[in-house]
């Protein structure tokens, strides 16, 4: 009995030392990781700081209570975490930095865009003011009718056109869905010509930066296809401005439009030939301003003059707008709108020295005004009266002229830029009307047309080389600089550029509307000019309720 | 004419040709973006067509034919200066000889543009006739008439004319 109880003792001692050498086992494997061989990975620099403002931050609580000084809202408890029970890490702050940039971007670009948009009305003002009020109607519904038509036309096809090749902006994401541009090559190196995605906005081209730099670019496009509505105003068929307005919408402006700034071979004129920084326009008084000045200028001639404006010496008849407030305030309205297509042109707030866009905006102002100082003076010393009109016109010069060079000039420069401007629309609109015979009733081709191409040339001028848009230009390293600053490259570039405003979108929009001519014609009868547009064109008056009298030409003649 | 419900329905058919054609070109490497462009440049023809049908409906405008191939030679001589701007761009080096090439050019192109161009167009000019000697009768002699009698237009004695008119017709 002794014998099995000791041996059950043994047993039981045995096992009691086998749970205990286990279970110090277990223990020790249990264990490991705390051990210093095993240690956990290292915590990254700044995060211990993280968690510390993170435990600071201001609870729902605390925030419930209210926060009229701003001092509890956006905090870190407001960064994404990628995994909220590790808390904010390193890399959840930089992920928010970026979108913030981006974001900060997007918000500028499309703010800017909207107020470009809304530069539509200054010019429905503006040219609807300078035209009779018999053609009141046709002549708002042009402006009103060519955003419809750009903006569809654009989405099918123009912006594939124009930015199916620009893949690579920082500054909204890299925008990189749009990296399809055909190219040819010539003199050994490789030209883009036009880019090959983003028509319809569909596939890859479905994508948050694409559709910004969409807003943005369309409401340019259709900047410059209002400006021809003005210079063909009180006689051009509503038939054809309308498929005018799409073609050019389509085609002739997102051509050009590429090649300044899709990508295409006037931007790299500098990479390739040398040649500074290649054509640079920042704002566009070549892209939008002289594409829309030389699309005028060929349709009006092809078009043109009203009955009444020239006699039968050549010498030219005024014909007075009907409405001078709504020309100024029209101006003032394209004046406004010029803050955002000037400043907007940064395509960002945030970084890549945008914050250059302060600079931009008083450069856009003080060309405006000294714009305006040149046209009044050059008429109240040369006609004797500070003309409402031209005063307007000379606004719209000055800023017209400094949108190319905004992004690369001083102040100085810009109220020299601006000033110039105001006293060329002057000659500018003598010549064409006394000179070429062409009729522009609101001036759209010297304000536009010719001051774009000063513009452009004001670049290869006043450009300081200061400017500095992430390091580089068009792909070249370092600033514009313009040849009163050392480099005459420039001036090169920007010579080329006006060569080709003249010698290719001059002619591709005058082989276009001359086709038209064959087959819609652009002129109403003289009868439907005689009696005014807006009830033939449009069946509707403009200001139904004033009280017509006939021209006295018309019963005179009739 | 004026505008018409034909008018509405080829643009209808030249928008409608068009995006056809768009989306064709977008898909041009598959077999239906091919179709798709021949389906629509088709379209886009035959609104042309209906536009080149319906315009002798518009009436008689005050624009006189002029020669059709001096307009295609002075749009020529524009594009010929943007031919010797990129021509020099090949044969001369250095800043200073691409600046002369290129206003070169660009002279050439303003000598197509500002005196080729205008003087085609003036040449046959409306208001240089005479009402009695108009070529065509109608509304361009009223036309004709307006423009050898700078007073009925000038808006400042237009003005006084149609007060005139206007104390006449209380009298």
């Amino acid at each position: 009995m002794k014998a099995l109880f000791r041996n059950h003792l043994l047993a039981l001692c045995i096992l009691a030392l086998g749970l205990t050498v286990g279970g110090m086992a277990y223990a020790q494997t249990a264990a490991a990781p705390a051990q210093p061989a095993a240690a956990p990975p290292p915590v990254p620099p700044g995060t211990a700081e993280l968690r510390e403002a993170a435990a600071k931050a201001p609870t729902p609580a605390d925030l419930a209570k209210g926060d009229p000084g701003g001092i509890l809202t956006g905090t870190i408890a407001d960064v994404t975490m990628a995994d909220a029970k590790a808390g904010a890490t390193l890399a959840d702050a930089g992920n928010q930095i970026g979108q913030n940039k981006v974001a900060i971007n997007f918000v500028w670009t499309l703010i800017c865009g909207f107020l470009v948009m809304f530069m539509q009305a200054g010019f429905a003002m503006v040219e609807s003011g300078l035209t009779r009020v018999k053609n009141a109607n046709h002549t708002y519904m042009m402006n009103f009718f060519v955003y419809g038509c750009g903006l569809l036309a654009y989405w099918v096809i123009g912006f594939a056109i124009q930015m199916g090749g620009a893949a690579g902006n920082s500054n909204l994401g890299g925008l990189y869905p749009l990296a399809a541009e055909h190219s040819i090559s010539l003199f050994g190196k490789t030209w883009g010509v036009f880019g090959q995605t983003g028509y319809f906005l569909a596939g890859p081209s479905y994508d948050v930066g694409v559709m910004v730099i969409f807003l943005f670019q369309m409401v340019f496009m259709d900047t410059a296809l209002t400006i021809v509505t003005g210079a063909c105003a009180e006689r051009w068929k509503f038939i054809t401005f309308s498929v005018t307005s799409v073609i050019m919408g389509a085609l002739t402006y997102p051509l050009f439009a590429n090649w300044a700034w899709g990508g295409g071979w006037l931007s790299q004129l500098g990479a390739n030939l040398g040649l500074s920084h290649g054509y640079a326009d920042f704002a566009g008084s070549g892209v939008v301003h002289s594409v829309g000045g030389m699309t005028a200028l060929a349709v009006c001639m092809i078009v043109g003059p009203r009955i009444g404006k020239f006699n039968r010496d050549g010498s030219a008849n005024p014909i007075i707008g009907h409405d001078i407030s709504a020309v100024l305030i029209g101006c003032f309205i394209l004046a406004f709108g010029w803050f955002g297509f000037n400043p907007g042109s940064t395509l960002g707030a945030s970084s890549n020295g945008n914050l250059r866009i302060g600079t931009i905006a008083v450069a856009t102002m003080l060309a405006g005004c000294t714009g305006t100082f040149g046209a009044i003076l050059y008429m109240w010393i040369v006609k004797g009266k500070p003309d409402a009109s031209m005063s307007g016109n000379g606004l719209l010069a000055g800023l017209v002229a400094i949108t190319a060079p905004s992004g690369f000039v001083s102040a100085p420069s810009a109220a020299i830029i601006g000033l110039i401007a105001g006293l060329l629309v002057c000659v500018s609109v003598s010549f064409i009307e006394n000179v070429l015979k062409v009729d522009d009733p609101v001036g759209a081709i010297s304000v536009h047309g010719a001051n774009g191409l000063w513009g452009v040339l004001s670049v290869g001028l006043f450009a300081d080389g200061t400017s500095n848009y992430g390091g580089s230009w068009n792909g070249v390293p370092g600033s514009v600089t313009g040849l009163f600053y050392g480099d005459a490259g420039q001036l090169a570039a920007q010579l080329v550029g006006i060569s080709t405003l003249l010698g290719v979108v001059f002619t591709l929009s005058f082989a276009i509307n001359m086709v038209l001519e064959y087959t819609i014609g652009h002129r109403v009868s003289a009868e439907t000019e005689l009696n005014g547009l807006d009830i033939p064109e449009m069946g509707q008056l403009g200001y139904p309720e004033f009280v017509f009298r006939p021209e006295p030409v018309f019963a005179k003649a009739a | 004419m004026a505008a018409s419900k034909s008018q509405g329905s080829y643009f209808g058919l030249f928008l409608v040709g068009g995006t056809i054609l768009c989306g064709g070109v977008a898909y041009i490497g598959s077999a239906t973006g091919k179709v798709l462009s021949l389906v629509g440049a088709a379209i886009l023809l035959a609104s042309l067509a209906g536009f080149l049908k319906i315009k002798p409906l518009e009436g008689e405008t005050p624009v006189q034919p002029s020669p059709e191939i001096m307009k295609w030679i002075g749009a020529g001589v524009a594009l010929l200066g943007w031919v010797v701007t990129i021509g020099g761009l090949r044969l001369v080096d250095g800043n200073g000889g691409r600046i002369v090439v290129a206003l070169l050019g660009i002279g050439v192109s303003l000598f197509g543009i500002l005196y080729v161009l205008p003087a085609v167009f003036n040449k046959t000019a409306f208001w240089k006739k005479p009402a009695a000697t108009s070529a065509r009768a109608g509304v361009t002699r009223m036309a004709g008439k307006t423009t050898v009698e700078p007073g009925f237009t000038a808006a400042p004695s237009a003005m006084e004319s149609l007060e005139s008119t206007r104390m006449e017709t209380a009298r």
